[in-house]
């Protein structure tokens, strides 16, 4: 067996839990009410307990995932080793030639695959972009859950916008649950059927050099 | 020879009730019942012009065998023929026995003063619902039911719906386009057609069909963009404090959002949300109601529904095209080796 090398520590562990609980959930009470015209739909509001239930499970989920973005707000800001993983987590002009080089190896024009830090330009991308559509879901979804008292401050057309955003969004966040996270971490032969790390924060010493090689070498030199 | 041409002649459904007329023809004919008079004369004409005109008086009051009578006649009633399955070929195609159910017959049966077939459809003055002087001709609905319901047929005519009846508009609404017919039953009832949980199909009904929407220029998409809204999606869930049509458009008293007297005019917006939700203010006039994203008159958010429907798509070829580059690699990986 080869050796195990702790890369993501437990309150690292404990954010992506707490993300991917709220989230899951709030896709299922979501897209069961976007979709309750089909079967599946029916079935899932069944489930949730009926049509209130549903909604009380999503704004429950809902304030979870507020609760975790602010956490992780707090985390990057107030703790070094937040401000350190943040600082890894910046796109540096690097990722994009990484990303020009690792399209290249795809494609056979070039010989090496290029060498990656502690975040390859994979899991920037999905940081940022995960964040970035968070941002969009959390804002649109206060105007909806707090719609009362917005009908009296904002004009009508911003909430139907608000609705039309989140709804859209919410696809958008599923596909890219799907097509790129779950095929990086589950999907992709060097991660089939899982990477465990999420769990316990472990990955094999092989697997970190072959996929983060120059942090693998940091690691080493210390 | 003689005798079979009298037998024929005595046929005609006018010399079998020659006998019958020759007291209840006369205009002043009646008894004193209960210290009331009470007229008995039955206007022939009016039999002969009603739907019944082939009937001859003793088919219908058919436990007269002898003229003169001696005792009073059985009262008949119109579901002794109109039932399910009759002989005589009284049609049921708008199932009267349905009355049977509705809130009418159960007043009456408590003694209270309540229609039966009769006060609508009169007596011995039955006509068709195609017949323009029929009670029960479209356009005459309203004055028949108004006739009790004075408070409503008040607000029903100042309604868009009887301006178009009175335009000659006459798919419009009236009353039993709503209520129903012989089966009127009070809203809190879940079978009644105006149950919160029903509204929105029995609006549906017309303002769901094109060829009657082409008619009167509203657009029948109104009610699919209900359905697709949060509220209709609520009320089809069984969450019956959501708003239906009849929350926000009245109902006696439907009017256009043109008409300052309605409560979807852009001023009165805020009054009619406020019932639902108490800080509704002029805000809610900014914007359309009843959005249906992919059409073009859904201003702003047809702009972003378009824009999401195209980046979606961008987004999921990429993302695959990604994939498919990444295995590749891999596979290229595999083949070569590590560049280690």
């Amino acid at each position: 067996m080869s050796k195990k090398i702790l890369r993501f520590s437990r309150i690292w562990r404990v954010q992506h839990m707490l993300l991917m609980i709220s989230v899951v959930l709030l896709i299922i009470s979501g897209f069961s009410l976007k979709y309750s015209h089909t079967t599946l739909g029916k079935i899932l509001i069944f489930l949730e307990g009926g049509f209130e239930a549903r909604g009380s499970l999503h704004r429950l989920s809902a304030f979870l995932l507020i609760f975790t973005t602010l956490f992780h707000l707090f985390y990057i800001i107030f703790t070094k080793e937040g401000r350190e993983e943040f600082k890894a987590l910046v796109i540096r002009k690097k990722d994009l030639s990484d990303f020009v080089k690792m399209i290249m190896y795809d494609l056979g024009k070039a010989k090496e695959r290029p060498q990656f830090d502690r975040y390859s330009y994979k899991e920037k991308f999905q940081y940022w972009v995960i964040s970035f559509f968070i941002l969009i879901m959390i804002f649109s979804g206060i105007i909806l859950m707090f719609h009362n008292y917005f009908f009296g401050v904002i004009p009508k057309w911003l909430i139907d916008l608000s609705f039309s955003f989140h709804s859209w969004t919410a696809t958008l966040v599923i596909i890219f649950l799907v097509l790129w996270h779950f095929y990086i971490v589950h999907l992709s032969p060097e991660n089939f059927p899982w990477n465990s790390s999420f769990w316990d924060g472990y990955v094999d010493e092989e697997w970190l050099k072959e996929n983060h090689y120059l942090e693998y070498k940091r690691i080493k030199e210390k | 020879m003689k005798i079979l041409i009298f037998l024929i002649f005595l046929q005609i459904p006018e010399q079998k009730d020659r006998r019958c007329l020759i007291c209840h023809g006369k205009k002043d004919f009646g008894i004193v019942e209960e210290g009331r008079f009470k007229s008995l004369f039955v206007d022939y004409k009016e039999l002969k012009n009603s739907v019944h005109r082939k009937f001859t008086c003793v088919q219908c009051h058919n436990d007269v065998r002898v003229i003169p009578h001696l005792k009073k006649p059985k009262k008949i009633h119109c579901l002794d023929c109109h039932f399910e399955g009759n002989v005589v070929g009284a049609p049921v195609d708008v199932r009267p026995e349905k009355y049977k159910e509705s809130i009418h017959a159960k007043a009456k049966k408590e003694g209270k003063n309540s229609p039966d077939c009769y006060d609508c459809h009169g007596i011995h003055d039955v006509r068709s619902h195609e017949d323009t002087l029929s009670f029960i001709y479209r356009r005459n609905i309203p004055k028949t039911c108004g006739r009790c319901h004075k408070k409503e047929l008040e607000e029903y005519v100042i309604s868009i719906h009887y301006k178009a009846i009175k335009k000659g508009i006459l798919e419009a609404a009236v009353c039993n386009d709503c209520h129903r017919e012989h089966d009127v039953l009070p809203p809190e009832d879940p079978r009644s057609s105006l149950n919160p949980r029903n509204v929105v199909r029995t609006c549906e009904k017309c303002h769901g069909n094109p060829e009657i929407m082409k008619k009167t220029g509203v657009s029948v998409k109104q009610v699919e963009a209900f359905k697709e809204s949060f509220h209709g999606i609520a009320l089809e869930f069984g969450v019956l404090k959501a708003a239906n049509c009849a929350s926000c458009h009245d109902y006696h008293k439907v009017l256009p959002s043109t008409d300052p007297d309605s409560p979807i005019h852009p001023k009165n917006l805020a009054k009619t949300c406020g019932k639902c939700h108490p800080n509704a203010n002029e805000n809610v006039a900014k914007g359309k109601v009843h959005v249906i994203p992919h059409e073009r008159d859904a201003g702003i958010v047809y702009y972003v529904y378009n824009f999401f429907k195209i980046f979606t798509i961008v987004v999921i070829a990429g993302l695959i095209v990604h994939i498919i580059l990444d295995l590749f690699g891999q596979y290229r990986r595999k083949k070569y080796g590590s560049e280690e």
